[in-house]
């Protein structure tokens, strides 16, 4: 596990390159050091590296191309999904290269992320939002294509305990969902409240971040987790 | 907050001894108004300071508030804006505690308004300000009163437990002349303008250690500084568990937000994180300023429920029936009564009568009838509290009916009336009523809203859990 030091590295170096987004793999990084759980990953440079990985992750596997110039990554093949073996991750890799190189010639690659990819499981958000009067603001809400559509979303002045979080997740549709509606498995709330909790903290001790999503925050049937798929975070350095 | 800074803010809510600075006798200015008021109403002993006169109806006039010779608690400055530094500085010299600055044209104007502000401020010395641009304090008990409204515009209410901290005077004089016409107790009302130093996080607490104010009620556009919603938020969690706090946020639209990059912060609308913060420090939340009231009644008279399920008791089906459906959507309970419980009912009441929840005691309905009710439901576990409705166009009512509910205060449980239409006889009922500590209501609606503020606030000191 890393540690608040690591945390600090991450977000100094993205202010002092003058970014004001964090690269996909920084931002996963950012929330390993806070113990909030995301598929395990790893930051490669070549299909030799992103075979060796996806043996120590396991399979399926997802690829993405890791790009300061790339904002939609599958618009450009940039993304994919579904590798199930070694020979499947070698092949993916090259073609995620060319595809890359054909569609964004202009675009500088970091490298490629090589990532679990997470079961099925309902798709919820974690984020968060800066507000001059109130400071940090961490939002809970059904994740995935409809957050914005469906508004589902409830809201609390970091920083939060778990009974904040447990209310935060009371108060969305999305918990009657979490709760097992008609024959869906129920899934696990308490895993959503451990990564709510740990997430205020990270937003309370990083004053840098203007906006964070975690979406979508797949949560598991009840006992085996939920997990950061992905996750954008906006500096202000 | 420390031991002295409680009392420069009493001194501004509580002084025994004002100096009206810029007291004039030009007929409806602000300074003639508040003098007259001032003169009429206020307890302690009033001070009037203007170099131009040297009495003003019959009262002196210094030329300086230093030379009155003692220090003041607190002097109202109503002067034009350019003055006020200069006069702030002689206020401060004199040793005073606190000051109002009625006058406008400070930040609220602009650039050159704000600075003339900073100058204000650092003229200021250790006294506490309220405004500039302030409407004031109204205290009903010791009729101190700085609402430069005349009393034939803006009735003044009776000293009661409610206590109103406003952002806008225009509102808190609206609402105190609305309250004092429905005979509804605002002991104390503040409007703090531009906010150079006592802000309403300071009257807040302030007013909590106010053994007469029962209910805290807040009218807020927004906030001003940067990080001052954290802070109220912080006072307002230790407030919220001494006293309730209902507060109504005006401004909610969502047309001026900035550019954002995430779907967090496009979901995260100002209003719904003033929103989401009123809940998490225990406040109350209103959609109007009538809601607001309405739950301030019951939050000053009743008891709290200590769970959520509540006795709909009738003499109209169809008011029982909105009595449910306004209930259920707030979270509260209509239970169906046990069955002995229904059984016993059946014998003391008509055939007619619906024995249910709601019990409709139909038209045939009196005052006994209610009473048996109340005496045979409201002790036992079956109901935490009760909302009784009366339409008192029934032939079979009297006025006594309002003693037998407020009687039924004995059992610790909150009660709240309904009672709508527009005769004499209904107007003595509701009075009665109000009187006996029983809050009444025009609709069902707006008593089941009152529940839930009980309940909520039950929540709030962990009185009901989740």
């Amino acid at each position: 596990m890393r540690s608040m030091s690591d945390a600090r590295s991450i977000i100094r170096k993205a202010c002092s390159e003058g970014r004001t987004k964090l690269l996909e793999h920084e931002a996963l990084d950012l929330l390993e050091a806070y113990g909030i759980p995301k598929p395990p990953h790893a930051f490669v440079n070549s299909a030799a590296e992103a075979v060796n990985a996806a043996r120590r992750i396991g399979f399926p596997i997802a690829l993405k191309v890791v790009s300061p110039d790339i904002l939609h990554k599958s618009d450009v093949g940039g993304v994919v999904l579904g590798l199930q073996s070694e020979d499947e991750v070698e092949q993916g890799f090259n073609e995620l290269m060319n595809n890359v190189k054909a569609k964004a010639p202009y675009a500088r690659v970091a490298g490629v992320l090589v990532q679990w990819m997470v079961p099925n499981g309902l798709e919820t958000i974690i984020g968060a939002t800066r507000d001059d009067m109130f400071g940090g603001v961490i939002a809970f809400g059904l994740g995935g294509v409809f957050t914005e559509v469906l508004r589902d979303v409830s809201l609390r002045v970091s920083p939060i305990g778990e009974d904040d979080a447990r209310a935060m997740i009371r108060e969305t549709r999305a918990s009657i969902l979490l709760n097992g509606f008609r024959g869906m498995s129920k899934r696990d709330s308490e895993a959503l409240v451990a990564a709510l909790v740990k997430f205020s903290l990270l937003i309370d001790e990083n004053e840098e971040i203007m906006e964070a999503d975690l979406n979508p925050v797949i949560a598991l049937e009840e006992g085996r987790g939920a997990y950061a798929a992905d996750a954008r975070f906006v500096l202000k350095c | 907050m420390s031991l002295s800074g409680e009392d420069y803010i009493n001194a501004l809510l509580n002084p025994s001894s004002v100096a009206v600075i810029g007291a004039t006798l030009r007929r409806d200015s602000i300074g003639n108004i508040i003098t007259i008021n001032l003169a009429k109403k206020y307890r302690g002993k009033l001070y009037l300071v203007n170099p131009r006169y040297t009495d003003i109806n019959g009262i002196k006039a210094y030329p300086s508030i230093k030379e009155i010779g003692e220090p003041i608690d607190l002097a109202v400055i109503v002067v034009p804006a350019p003055l006020v530094p200069s006069v702030m500085r002689e206020v401060s010299e004199a040793g005073t505690k606190a000051a109002i600055i009625i006058s406008g044209g400070f930040s609220e104007v602009g650039e050159e308004g704000a600075r003339l502000e900073e100058e204000v401020k650092k003229s200021a010395g250790k006294v506490r300000i309220l405004g500039p641009n302030c409407i004031g304090v109204f205290n009903a008990s010791t009729g101190l009163d700085t609402f430069f409204l005349p009393e034939e515009r803006m009735g003044r209410p009776r000293p009661g437990p409610l206590a109103l901290i406003s952002q806008s005077g225009a509102v808190a004089g609206s609402i105190l002349d609305w309250a004092a016409r429905r005979n509804l107790g605002i002991g104390i009302a503040v409007n703090y303008g531009n906010k150079l130093d006592v802000t309403e996080t300071d009257l807040m607490r302030f007013l909590a250690l106010d053994p007469s104010v029962k209910v805290i009620t807040m009218y807020m556009e927004g906030f001003k500084y940067p990080g001052e919603g954290r802070r109220f938020m912080e006072a307002a969690k230790e407030v919220s568990k001494r006293k309730p706090i209902i507060i109504y946020k005006a401004g909610r639209s969502r047309a001026s937000k900035r550019a954002v990059a995430s779907h967090t912060a496009a979901l995260a609308g100002n209003y719904e994180i003033y929103s989401a913060a009123f809940k998490q420090a225990g406040l109350i939340e209103s959609s109007s300023l009538r809601d607001m009231f309405d739950m301030a009644k019951a939050l000053a008279t009743q008891p709290l429920p200590r769970g959520r399920k509540v006795l709909i008791l009738t003499d109209s089906g169809g008011m029982g029936v909105q009595a449910t459906d306004s209930l259920e959507p707030l979270g509260l309970m209509v239970p169906e009564l046990p069955e002995t419980q229904r059984d016993r009912l059946r014998k003391i009441l008509p055939p007619l009568a619906v024995v249910g929840n709601p019990i409709d005691l139909t038209g045939s309905a009196t005052d006994e009838m209610y009473k048996s009710v109340l005496e045979e439901i409201l002790p036992t576990d079956s109901v935490d509290m009760a909302m009784v409705i009366a339409l008192m166009q029934l032939p079979g009512l009297t006025v006594n009916l309002a003693n037998y509910i407020i009687e039924a205060k004995k059992y610790g449980k909150p009660v709240v009336a309904v009672s709508f239409g527009g005769n004499e006889f209904m107007a003595r009922f509701n009075d009665a009523l109000d009187k006996g500590g029983i809050p009444v209501y025009a609709t069902p609606d707006r008593a089941a809203k009152a529940l839930w503020a009980l309940t909520e606030y039950a929540k709030v000191v962990g009185e009901i859990h989740e």
